[in-house]
């Protein structure tokens, strides 16, 4: 039952690529995809830039994340469904630079806001913010 | 044999220094567009750091390290195409109606110019449109004019001829009041349609 609904559900848009400049993609499922404004983003999928790219996202929630160049970021949880009390959005960083202007799931649900990278797990109430991580 | 002490030591000098001021990963606490500012929690193995003013920052290296102030122009060396890389933040409006209907009030119809100028600000926008009842008339009924009314509301946008990339359109029927009110009971405030533009 689980594995009939996994393709549905892993295939939700939570969010659309609204900037790009110079060569940025979109990994999703294995699959590189130049970014492009208005290539839609899905949970699970890899954010990168290149050495002269960035590139901006606004998801579903109001959350509008911009990357600097050669970044890169996973999403590892997107749950947007206020009614149900389901509220998560979780990233991983893996190097680069961000900023993140939190949305209504950081307004709802305090700390379900989250950036992991290798040394520290970042939790946001609500508020913009800027991370840069150097592997 | 001096002189080639001499280069060693210059160079671990400059070793030295360019480990000292090596890039590093760190968070930086910013302000909201609106001028308020929320916080921030940095956990790690050694425990928790919490930012709470504008402008400070903490190390991301795995220690339980001291916020410091992050200046302007630290800031835009590290983020300044981040930032500048920024998509327009989204926007709301708020449409009322005239009761049991899908007639806009005159001054939420005022407002449409606002709300498609939004629209052509914004790459590529995606756009949400949520029907609301006041609490006359039964439960079922009021699901149905909030679909009505957010159909009505999301035409008017598209016969602007915007190239909007994706539509999100609900009713919450009687069940997300604005201003809270007992059943039947005619509140104008909840007639209404919340439009983001994002």
């Amino acid at each position: 039952m689980l594995m009939a609904l996994w393709p549905a559900w892993a295939q939700e848009t939570i969010g659309f690529v609204k900037t790009v400049t110079g060569k940025a993609a979109v990994t999703d499922a294995g699959k590189l995809i130049d970014a492009q404004v208005g290539t839609p983003i899905k949970m699970g999928n890899i954010l990168k830039t290149g050495p002269q790219a960035t590139m901006g996202v606004t998801f579903k929630d109001n959350t509008v994340m911009s990357f600097g160049p050669d970044t890169e970021i996973t999403v590892d949880e997107y749950l947007y469904a206020p009614g149900k009390g389901d509220l998560k959005f979780s990233t991983s960083m893996a190097k680069g630079s961000m900023q993140v202007v939190s949305g209504v799931i950081a307004k709802l649900k305090p700390q379900a806001v989250t950036v992991k990278t290798q040394g520290g797990l970042i939790g946001c109430r609500g508020t913009r913010f800027l991370v840069k991580v150097e592997p | 044999m001096i002189r080639h002490l001499k280069a060693y030591f210059i160079f671990c000098v400059v070793l030295l220094a360019a480990m000292g001021c090596a890039p590093k990963s760190y968070v930086v606490l910013m302000e909201n567009a609106d001028g308020t500012v929320g916080q921030l929690a940095v956990t790690n193995a050694e425990g928790d750091v919490l930012l709470n003013k504008p402008r400070t920052g903490v190390d991301l290296d795995g220690k339980a390290g001291k916020p410091y102030t992050v200046d302007e122009n630290r800031i835009q060396r590290d983020f300044g195409e981040a930032i500048a890389a920024q998509p327009p933040l989204p926007v709301s409006f708020m449409l009322y109606y005239e009761a049991g209907g899908t007639v806009l009030t005159d001054e939420s119809k005022a407002l449409i110019p606002a709300i498609i100028e939004a629209a052509r600000h914004h790459p590529a926008p995606d756009v949400s449109v949520i029907g609301h009842t006041d609490t006359l008339g039964d439960s079922e009924a009021n699901e149905k004019l909030g679909i009505e009314r957010a159909q009505a509301a999301a035409e008017i946008i598209r016969s602007a001829g915007l190239q909007v990339i994706d539509w999100t359109i609900a009713s919450h029927g009687e069940r997300n009041l604005l201003i809270p009110t007992p059943d039947e009971m005619a509140e104008p405030k909840n007639r209404r349609v919340e439009i983001t533009v994002r």
